[in-house]
């Protein structure tokens, strides 16, 4: 489907402007496309991968309660899944398609509203995370890159790389050791006080209890942006445009700045987009040690139970986000670099 | 772009200064008020007491709702709580009990209506059953009649009074159209227990203020708060650093990790569980029907007898439980429950005595191989059990690791079986695909739903129903005595029975209890002045069956400035916190501006 699109490109491209916005408006219907594709693989996907966990969702919802095998039954029934696994597939998809993710066994409530009650949490841990990795990534990276073997180069990749094999719980429960428990500077658990102040020291109290699982989170990220920028940077340095930015008399900064980051940031520009996806899903280790409300603590605590309907929703919306994040990357790739356009 | 920073700074600044005033004011509101914060290791599942199974949800409804009776605070018998008094028919199938006359929180009165309506509602409504439905099974009928509930059985029930199920207000209640689907989130919630719930942050906390129109008297503190922690690590920390005041449910490391600080209390008491093994005796369904893959060995009682006198209790206390609990000399009901519990003495009891199981086991023709493992007496299939554990829980390696060399003692191979925590109950307790598995039972006040989990009626069906068996045990003397005991209304006699059935489990060993871990819990004394256990004695603090130990007890009064956490490190936390989101804001625009500057220059 996506292939005579891709050939016609070519020759889009070396059209007039109109045209050739035309060509990046086709590119991205045929990217949507493919994205909806694999959207609908992922449900069938995600039915099929559920029922193949182990344990009986009624009996573990029971907790080691006395139910009797009418009441078992009965709560089979409550949640369909006494029908032939056929019938259960069709109705999984006709909700699904209505955007119905069913009720989680355990909360007894819509998975969709589970999902908004959390999101908003994840989102502000991730997202405030990744704003920051990104930053410190990239900064770090470009420096290191430049100043390639230089002790700047050295401490920072070394420092990063070591982050980024540590453990993120134990980075955590390091953290809390440490600040929480020893300092006492910050709050062990949380997105916000018991008796949280209304207004402008809500958001501060929000902020306070965020610091320590945003720098769990950011210690384990930013390693990537680092590495992923010094080394198309380091690509760069050696290029012919390079030494000919050199040789016109540009100081070092200039060259750097206006002729090698601009080259070097593309292969970020797609991580970035990436991990956006991932953000969805939320650091479930993070969350869970810091007990962040978050998405990522919700589809920890569902595997335990096994929640069927609760996993199903979350690792769905899991699984789009990342699908359409890597579509926009595409796209936005695409407008940004002339040379993927072209190719 | 020093010009930015420098403009970033001072912005960072000025948040800060605006944001310490408002702190200082808006802390106010807990300033000077009783307040007692407890740490939960789970969050709650539901506030609606019919679908709420989780233990915080139901202990945070035994602190709301009153039931008909509890069990009272000194000897754990059941007395009066809604229900005033009660009435029995000569043939225990009539229950009449005098609903007490007081107040639900929002001012309507406590009426027999309201304790007919919710038991009637769970006999009807399936979606009602989710909680409490067992608890009801037995019922025929109820019907009120002022502040009369009657209560017809459909046959006699002696554990009639540990029943379960808070009464709820029918005028509040009634209006719920599809209670499947009604999470209780209505605020303030009306009750007619000690505290009324005031604030559900999901997944964060739950926030009782103290009722004041209790009957038994208002709490003495002011707000009750319940906060939830994801990681058990971490509330300890919460604990030492002053966010909570009280957890309970400590597994010893975390125990021992409050030693030294000399603002916890350190709760070390008898706990209300028992950690057994389970072995596979030759499974059934319920029509006698063998299932799943057990030892042929352990059919034989003389194997399992032999088992148990090879275990050295003491040690695995000593040295799984790091000394925080007490070694079985009874069966599945702990100590803690006097009046319940049996002891093993004189001939019947079982000591470590390695020489007396190797003895049983050469008596009964298990002869030992080159290879010093026993053989089946037909000289056939070796002495080799699996023991099954749960994969999550390390202690229970722990455990495998000294059985198998208990075992190695008397000739028998114990290797060491992980089995997903989803699949543990079905493997144990429908397909019996097990030989010897680590269980447990936290044992209510009244010890019958635990008997009952050895009964043949709990076998799964043929069908592969599973019914809740902790053994697959189908024993003559042990259903007789279970049915004679449900009859039995006269507390003492009924007792002996409950022994007597104990007793069976320990000399015939279905079940092999090993230990009864300690219950553990802290709190710090600088923010409880005092607390009462359940019961009174060296009871439980958090999730005993009763509201007792959180209604009485009595709070230090938290000083009149900002709380004790917040005050001091307001402006160094504030600080950190700017710094970081400066350095975050700082690198965006650094990156930024690099680009634009470098527009302007080339």
């Amino acid at each position: 489907m996506t292939a005579p699109l891709e050939t016609a490109e070519p020759a889009a491209a070396q059209a007039a402007a109109g045209p050739a916005r035309l060509g990046t408006l086709r590119y991205a219907l045929s990217k949507a496309g493919g994205a909806l594709l694999s959207i609908g693989m992922v449900i069938v996907g995600t039915f099929f991968l559920f029922r193949l966990l182990p344990g009986d969702p009624v009996r573990n919802l029971a907790q080691g309660r006395n139910m009797t095998p009418e009441q078992l039954d009965l709560e089979r029934h409550r949640l369909g899944l006494d029908l032939p696994l056929f019938d259960q597939f069709l109705n999984f998809i006709g909700q699904t398609l209505r955007f119905d993710l069913g009720a989680s066994y355990e909360y007894k409530r819509p998975v969709l509203d589970l999902i908004g009650d959390r999101v908003g949490a994840t989102l502000l841990l991730a997202g405030t995370s990744l704003v920051i990795a990104v930053s410190l990534g990239l900064w770090q990276g470009m420096r290191a890159g430049w100043r390639h073997g230089s002790r700047f180069d050295r401490f920072s990749t070394g420092t990063s790389l070591v982050l980024w094999s540590v453990p993120t719980f134990w980075l955590g429960l390091l953290l809390l050791l440490v600040f929480s428990s020893w300092f006492q500077w910050f709050p062990s658990r949380g997105i916000q006080d018991v008796d949280a102040p209304d207004g402008f020291g809500y958001v501060l109290d929000v902020a306070h209890h965020m610091v320590l699982p945003c720098i769990a989170m950011v210690g384990v990220l930013y390693a990537q942006y680092l590495l992923v920028m010094r080394s198309s940077l380091l690509d760069e340095v050696g290029q012919d445009y390079i030494t000919t930015a050199r040789a016109k008399g540009l100081r070092d900064d200039e060259v750097r700045k206006r002729h090698a980051v601009p080259n070097a940031l593309l292969p970020t520009v797609t991580l970035v987009f990436m991990r956006i996806g991932f953000v969805v899903g939320g650091a479930v280790t993070v969350e869970a040690v810091f007990s962040w409300p978050g998405l990522g603590e919700l589809f920890y605590a569902a595997i335990r139970v096994p929640d069927f309907t609760l996993m199903q929703g979350t690792f769905m919306l899991i699984a789009v986000s990342v699908i359409l994040m890597n579509t926009l990357a595409d796209v936005v790739y695409h407008i940004l670099d002339p040379r993927v356009r072209s190719a | 772009m020093r010009k930015w920073l420098v403009r970033l700074a001072a912005l960072g600044v000025a948040l800060l200064v605006a944001g310490q005033g408002q702190l200082a004011l808006a802390q106010s509101p807990s300033a000077g008020k009783k307040i007692v914060r407890v740490g939960a290791t789970q969050a709650v599942d539901s506030m609606n007491p019919f679908l709420a199974v989780r233990l915080v949800s139901t202990s945070i409804h035994r602190w709301m709702y009153g039931f008909l009776t509890v069990p009272d605070s000194k000897t754990l018998q059941p007395s009066p709580d809604l229900a005033e008094s009660w009435t029995t028919s000569d043939d225990g199938l009539t229950w009449t009990f005098k609903i007490r006359e007081t107040k639900w929180s929002d001012g309507r009165p406590v009426t027999a209506e309201d304790a007919a309506w919710t038991f009637n509602k769970i006999m009807t409504d399936d979606a009602a059953k989710t909680a409490n439905g067992p608890a009801v099974e037995n019922f025929e009928t109820v019907t009120a009649s002022g502040q009369e509930l009657t209560i017809k059985l459909k046959a006699p029930q002696a554990s009639m009074l540990d029943n379960p199920i808070p009464i709820m207000p029918k005028h509040v209640w009634e209006k719920v159209t599809n209670l499947a689907d009604f999470t209780g989130d209505e605020y303030p919630a009306v009750t007619s227990g000690p505290y009324i719930a005031v604030e559900h942050q999901k997944d964060q906390f739950v926030k009782l203020k103290a009722n004041p129109g209790y009957w038994r008297g208002a709490p003495k503190i002011d707000e009750l708060q319940v906060v939830f922690y994801d990681n058990p690590a971490a509330s300890i920390i919460g604990l030492k650093n002053g966010e909570i005041d009280l957890i309970g449910r400590l597994n010893p490391p975390d125990f021992q990790a409050l030693q030294g600080d000399a603002n916890i209390v350190q709760w070390n008491k008898q706990g209300r569980r028992a950690a057994y093994l389970q072995i596979n005796h030759g499974a059934t369904t319920t029509d006698d029907k063998p299932v799943g893959d057990g030892h042929p060995a352990l059919k034989d009682q003389k194997v399992r007898q032999a088992l148990h006198y090879a275990i050295d209790k003491q040690k695995l206390v000593d040295e799984v439980q790091n000394g925080l609990a007490k070694p079985a000399d009874g069966s599945i009901v702990p100590p803690m429950y006097t009046d319940f519990f049996w002891e093993a003495s004189g001939d019947t009891k079982v000591t470590y005595d390695v020489a007396k199981a190797n003895k049983i086991l050469d008596d009964a023709g298990y002869k030992k191989g080159a290879d010093g493992v026993r053989t089946m007496p037909d000289g056939g299939k070796k002495l080799e059990f699996r023991f099954s554990i749960h994969t999550d829980t390390p202690i229970e390696d722990k455990l495998g690791e000294y059985l198998a060399g208990f075992f190695k003692e008397i000739g028998i191979t114990l290797t060491t079986k992980k089995v997903e925590p989803s699949k543990f109950s079905e493997e144990t307790g429908v397909t019996g695909l097990f030989d010897i598995a680590i269980s447990g039972w936290s044992v209510n006040p009244d010890p019958e739903e635990v008997l009952a989990t050895h009964l043949c009626s709990r076998r799964p069906t043929p069908a592969g129903e599973g019914g809740g068996t902790e053994s697959f045990y189908c024993d003559d003397t042990f259903e007789k005595l279970y049915k004679e005991q449900l009859k039995e209304l006269d507390r003492p006699k009924r007792a002996e029975l409950i022994k007597q059935m104990q007793e069976r489990l320990y000399t015939d060993a279905p079940v092999i209890a090993i230990y009864y871990p300690n219950d553990l819990e802290g709190y710090r004394k600088d923010r409880i002045k005092s607390i009462t256990s359940i019961p009174e004695a060296d009871g439980i603090l958090y999730g005993g069956s009763s509201f007792w130990p959180f209604y009485s007890l009595e709070a230090v009064e938290q000083p009149a400035s900002a709380s004790a956490e917040g005050g001091s490190n307001t402006g160094l936390i504030a600080g950190v916190v700017g710094g970081v989101v400066v350095l975050g804001l700082a690198g965006f625009f650094l990156m930024r501006r690099r680009k634009s500057v470098a527009d302007d220059r080339e």
